[in-house]
């Protein structure tokens, strides 16, 4: 495509002089530079497919985002490809670049977003859904894929809200579902044998690209409402998949990126490598949508993950690595490997942490021998107080459990603990919150071995219950405002003492949350408007309820119907034409026994549950070690 | 000491992320650095006064602890090898026992004004007496017609006092006080006067 490329560099052009003008004026202009330490800065012009990937966040937020290094590498390893890296301005900056017309560009090689081949969002959170659109409409990219003609880049979703991304799904001219190494490599292939076709109708290349396990092409799908609202039937077209299931790897010693992960050059919200030990967890909480859409677990052998550290520290001169996963203590081989790399790596003065701990005193050992992990105080999420309730949300932890994980904390030199707990699950009385208070209180009393933690700080954080597709709460009611407040308030009466610090998500933010991630096709007018009066809703001083409001009001929609209702087994679901690997049926079962107080083991340690992630049975699971409880 | 440039893009960096770049560059570079005790070790660094952002900058300077022989010209490229373009180490220097700590000298910046027009040399105080910010600096300079609203800014030496910059350059340097935002000219002592 001469003109296109001859164009691109033009643009070019315009952008350097743009930033030249713009930048002293802006904060932080190091998010815009692109000159990042390992960027692969690829020439846009020799690459038979463009690709840039954007993270519809702050660019402090976007950099700290694992999975979409691991695909920039992946693209940037190939030689046919280029892959180049966007987020979302701040406002000054989105000002600008209104003002002066020049439209959003990727940062390495400043060649304006429309005129790459593909543009890859991940959309890891219902609240940067308005972002997307913010984005695709700095960019000057037509906002819908019915919009988009010739010459006009693909644009593809992925991540874990591609697992019910109806709200926003007609933005997206694919998306991606589960993992997304080997199946972004056959999309460029396609997308390389489409460009070199003579026709280059965009049609075929989107069937094409439905062809690809683990595509889902929006377009190629129809629903029909209810009069009531809910969902009639979802079709596919001839050919188009149904259920389009998920993507996933299963020997992930094959898969070893990042490498040599690019350092941002502005402080990110985690400044520190990530070595991911494994995917997958199947502890079985019944709110965890990753949890279920990440199984089985696969985990990496030791030997293999030793020398990727070792790597990622002569790559990138970083001082902390952190063994990333959904539960880390779980990894079967925890003790050698954390140890071996501490040891080793603390000559070079390099810290090994673990970003999330089990409520158990193994956890607290294994970050005492870490020790650097002091810094920053030790976090326990047992998320709920009363025993019916961890039956009901599957999270089987005692508050004796708890209060030795505190003790041994204690024990340790802690004095700075934060807990996560949760609110507004199903089944849920206001004593149960009460509850909540009474272990917090019970801590601060025999928090040292039956006596009083002197000198213990505990940060209370709440978070409200949101039900999320492909988990077995997707069919649950979510609490209304009122009634959250009113346990916000029972927190705050009951937790009213020294020492204890209580924080909530704002009431509002998790209402809409729960509106999106079990949204439907309905709400895209909604994102819009919203999104054009200015709503980002992951930074809490742009997040405005009000507006929210008054576009679901103007599309007709009532946010309560989509937050407060308990759907019926026999409703199709906005997502049921997506398949996360864990079947329908069993969901509900689990369901059933949250209703009626009953566990679930997990399958590492006791039998198979068939949860329909692995063929046959246990086919998929990857330990390292022997499995542990 | 590593004698550094901050230019083009570069100089878009607050001085924070300049320090993060060069930590991580050291770090890479398996130079045997000197590190803090205790829980969290840190390097020991040190480094020349902020520069305002979109000011470039030829001559900053870093002093960082080491713990054994380094090869100057080595630790310069295994240095550059790991740094965002726009930073450059220039030189290695092994600091003598004798020499004051580099806040203590380096004290006076002297910045280059380009408009397209004559070019200036601007002397501020960056700390102690007199000190003046760089903004009002250019303003005074705008408002007395010696340079235009948005000049380019280069920082091109620090010194310990104002008479060390005919070190680096000849003729007219102009001088901002602080106190009294007042500009004014000093000029090259003549040899043997003093
Ligand atoms: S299929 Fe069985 S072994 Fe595999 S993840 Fe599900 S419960 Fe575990």
């Amino acid at each position: 495509m001469p003109p296109l490329i001859f164009w691109g560099y033009e643009l070019s052009e315009e952008t350097e002089l743009f930033l030249g003008e713009e930048l002293a004026g802006v904060t932080r202009p190091g998010r815009y530079l692109g000159i990042e330490v390992n960027a692969y800065r690829k020439p846009f012009r020799s690459a038979d497919v463009t690709c840039v990937l954007v993270y519809p966040d702050a660019y402090e937020i976007g950099m700290s985002h694992l999975g979409l290094s691991i695909l920039y590498e992946e693209i940037n390893e190939r030689d046919d490809a280029m892959a180049d890296r966007a987020y979302l301005p701040w406002v000054d900056m989105q000002e600008s670049l209104e003002r002066r017309g020049i439209r959003l560009f990727g940062l390495e090689s400043r060649v304006p977003l429309g005129e790459f081949d593909l543009v890859g969002i991940t959309l890891q959170h219902e609240l940067t859904y308005a972002n997307v659109a913010r984005v695709l409409g700095l960019a000057g990219i037509p906002l819908t894929a019915a919009e988009r003609g010739e010459g006009v880049p693909l644009v593809i979703g992925g991540g874990p809200g591609a697992f019910n991304p109806e709200p926003v799904a007609e933005l997206f001219d694919l998306l991606v579902l589960g993992e997304g190494e080997e199946v972004l490599h056959e999309l460029i292939d396609a997308v390389k044998g489409w460009k070199s076709t003579e026709r280059r109708e965009r049609g075929a290349l989107l069937r094409a690209c439905a062809a690809i396990p683990g595509v889902y092409v929006p377009s190629l799908y129809s629903v029909h409402y209810r009069p009531d609202g809910a969902i009639e039937s979802i079709e596919a077209e001839r050919g188009a998949p149904m259920p389009v299931r998920k993507r996933r790897l299963t020997d992930l010693d094959r898969w070893r990126h990042p490498r040599r992960p690019v350092i941002p050059l502005v402080e990110p919200v985690h400044d520190r490598c990530s070595l991911e030990i494994f995917r997958g967890c199947t502890r079985g909480c019944r709110f965890c949508q990753a949890g279920m859409i990440y199984r089985p677990v696969r985990e990496r052998a030791e030997e293999s993950l030793r020398a990727w550290a070792w790597e990622l520290v002569e790559n990138t001169g970083c001082d902390e690595i952190s063994l990333s996963s959904l539960n880390s203590a779980d990894y079967t081989r925890i003790l050698s490997l954390s140890g071996g790399l501490a040891s080793e790596m603390g000559e070079k003065h390099v810290a090994v942490s673990l970003p999330s701990l089990r409520t158990d005193t193994f956890s607290v050992e294994l970050a005492a021998r870490l020790r650097r992990v002091k810094r920053t105080g030790l976090t326990f999420a047992p998320e709920v107080a009363s025993p019916r309730l961890r039956a009901t949300v599957n999270k089987v932890v005692s508050d004796e459990d708890l209060l030795s994980a505190v003790s041994a904390a204690y024990r340790e030199g802690w004095r700075k603990i934060k807990l996560y707990f949760m609110v507004g699950l199903p089944g849920e009385s206001e004593e149960d919150v009460e509850e909540i208070c009474a272990l917090v209180r019970r801590i601060m009393r025999e928090g040292a071995h039956g006596g009083p933690a002197k000198g213990l700080r505990l940060s209370v954080s709440v978070s409200t219950f949101v039900p999320k597709s492909h988990t077995p709460l997707q069919w649950a009611r979510q609490m209304s405002l009122p009634e959250i407040t009113r346990r916000h308030f029972i927190l705050k009466d009951g937790l009213r003492m020294r020492g204890v610090n209580l924080r909530w998500h704002t009431r509002e933010m998790s209402y809409l949350e729960g509106v999106l991630s079990r949204g439907d096709r309905r709400l895209l007018p909604a994102v819009l408007a919203a999104s054009r009066q200015g709503c980002l809703d992951s930074w809490s001083e742009f997040f405005s309820w009000e507006r929210w409001l008054g576009a679901l009001e103007a599309a007709g929609l009532d946010p309560s119907w989509y937050v407060e209702r308990e759907r019926p087994r026999s409703e199709t679901l906005p997502w049921d034409h997506l398949h996360a690997g864990v079947d329908r049926d069993f969901l509900w079962e689990e369901y059933e026994k949250a209703v009626r107080g009953e566990t679930t083991p997990d399958c590492r340690f006791s039998e198979c549950s068939e949860c329909g992630a692995c063929s046959p049975p246990r086919a998929q699971l990857r330990l390292a070690g022997e499995a542990a409880p | 000491m590593l004698k550094y440039r901050k230019e083009g893009d570069a100089s878009f960096l607050s001085h924070r992320e300049a320090m993060r770049a060069m930590e991580r560059a050291l770090r890479r570079s398996g130079l045997p650095l000197d590190f803090s005790e205790g829980f969290s070790p840190r390097l020991r660094m040190s480094f020349s006064p902020a520069l305002p952002l979109g000011v470039a900058a030829e001559a900053e300077y870093l002093e960082v602890g080491v713990a054994g022989e380094v090869d100057p010209d080595e630790a310069r490229e295994k240095l550059n090898l790991a740094l965002p373009a726009g930073l450059r180490v220039s030189e290695v220097l092994p600091v003598p026992p004798n020499m004051p700590k580099l806040s203590r000298w380096a004290r006076f910046g002297l910045f280059r004004v380009e408009d397209g027009g004559e070019t200036l040399y601007l002397l501020l105080a960056l700390s102690g007496e007199g000190q003046g910010r760089l903004k009002d600096a250019v303003v005074a300079l705008a408002q007395r017609g010696m340079a235009a609203e948005r000049p380019m800014l280069t920082r091109v030496g620090l010194y310990a006092s104002p008479d060390e910059v005919f070190e680096d350059v000849r003729g007219k340097v102009i001088i901002f006080d602080g106190r009294t935002g007042e500009l004014s000219e000093i000029e090259e002592e003549p040899d043997g006067l003093d």
